[in-house]
């Protein structure tokens, strides 16, 4: 499938549009994208590190897991929106771009292993839940997500 | 507004230059694995950090983690956030020699850096009333009322950050464009700038 035409219809579309013509409003974008990432990594760190033993022990994982994801779904909504809205202004760029795809993959990654893996299997007690699975599952969950931060990053510098 | 702040500022302009003429500075700029190395850790980092902070200061708002003593949680993320911030601080200062002319002379960074040395006050501020209740709220899902400031400002103040970080990239108030007097005495832009 062809994706081009949606990618130039993205740039030229009322977004596309804004974020190309007020800088300071792209710019903004752009701040909310890293603070939403940084609350979005401060959710998965504490609910990863947790799982693996190295933070707040004496508080059931079950408890952590629960109230990171609520802040977890905030945080990545609010990424997609801004990450959609700094994407559109230079869409057709994106699309030539690696390590836009590079991000595009690991996000879609990212996200099914959350909601498909990581989610169901943290909803029961986690002491029925093999520890090693458990422990994999967390470090598979921490590199993802610096993955995506990273193939992020580097968007601006290919 | 020339006075003992305009010598301020030629002496930053001074010291930056110095430290742009030094081998490793030049180097380091010209590195675009290095350079680009270094400011993604400086950007990813933001996850320990400032993603700490943020469930530190949620849980005083009472926003989150409720359930858990304020001052465990505080104790425990202290740690992982300093690891963060130490890394951010030491890429921070790697990223300021690798550009430092430019860097002293932005208006967004000289803001960010403000900000910063407010944020860092706020913090000691809050870490005091904290130690100060500690044990007559704890385990209450919100904090007292001063408390709830203290985090609202830290989360404010961290969004400042943030975006006056992001802003330095953007050339608008750089010192070879044509500016005001105000915006130049405040970027620091020095008579007949040669950098």
């Amino acid at each position: 499938m062809e994706l081009l035409p949606f990618f130039e219809w993205m740039e030229s579309s009322v977004l596309g549009t804004i974020g190309k013509t007020y800088g300071g409003v792209y710019a903004i974008g752009q701040s909310i994208h890293l603070f939403a990432l940084a609350m979005l990594g401060g959710t998965v760190l504490v609910t990863d590190l947790r799982l693996l033993g190295v933070l707040l022990k004496s508080t059931p994982s079950e408890v952590v897991a629960e109230e990171a994801h609520k802040w977890f779904k905030v945080a990545l909504v609010a990424m997609l929106a801004s990450g959609t809205f700094m994407a559109a202004a230079v869409a057709v760029r994106m699309y030539r771009n690696d390590f836009f795809w590079a991000k595009m993959l690991a996000l879609a990654v990212g996200i099914l292993f959350v909601f498909m893996i990581k989610r169901p299997l943290l909803r029961g007690p986690h002491a029925e839940i093999n520890p090693l699975a458990l422990k994999s599952m967390a470090i598979a969950s921490i590199m993802v997500w610096f993955t995506v931060a990273a193939t992020g990053r580097w968007i601006g510098f290919s | 507004m020339n006075g003992g702040l305009g010598v301020l500022n030629d002496w930053v302009y001074q010291f930056a230059v110095w430290l742009d003429g030094t081998e490793w500075s030049g180097a380091l700029h010209e590195s675009y694995y290095m350079y680009n190395w270094i400011e993604s850790t400086h950007v990813v980092t933001l996850m320990l950090s400032l993603g700490m902070l943020f469930l530190i200061d949620l849980r005083l708002l009472g926003l989150t983690l409720t359930k858990v003593p304020a001052s465990t949680l505080a104790a425990r993320l202290n740690i992982p956030m300093w690891i963060g911030f130490s890394v951010m601080i030491i890429t921070g200062l790697l990223l300021f020699y690798a550009v430092p002319v430019r860097t002293a002379t932005s208006i967004w960074f000289r803001i960010k850096f403000v900000l910063l040395f407010v944020a860092a006050v706020n913090a000691w501020m809050l870490h005091r009333r904290m130690t100060a209740s500690a044990g007559t709220w704890d385990n209450d899902p919100v904090a007292p009322r001063n408390i709830r400031i203290g985090a609202g400002l830290s989360l404010a103040l961290w969004a400042g950050i943030v975006t006056t970080g992001r802003l330095i990239a953007y050339d608008w108030y750089d010192c070879y464009r044509e500016q005001g007097e105000f915006i130049q005495f405040v970027a620091g832009c020095v008579a007949n700038q040669a950098h």
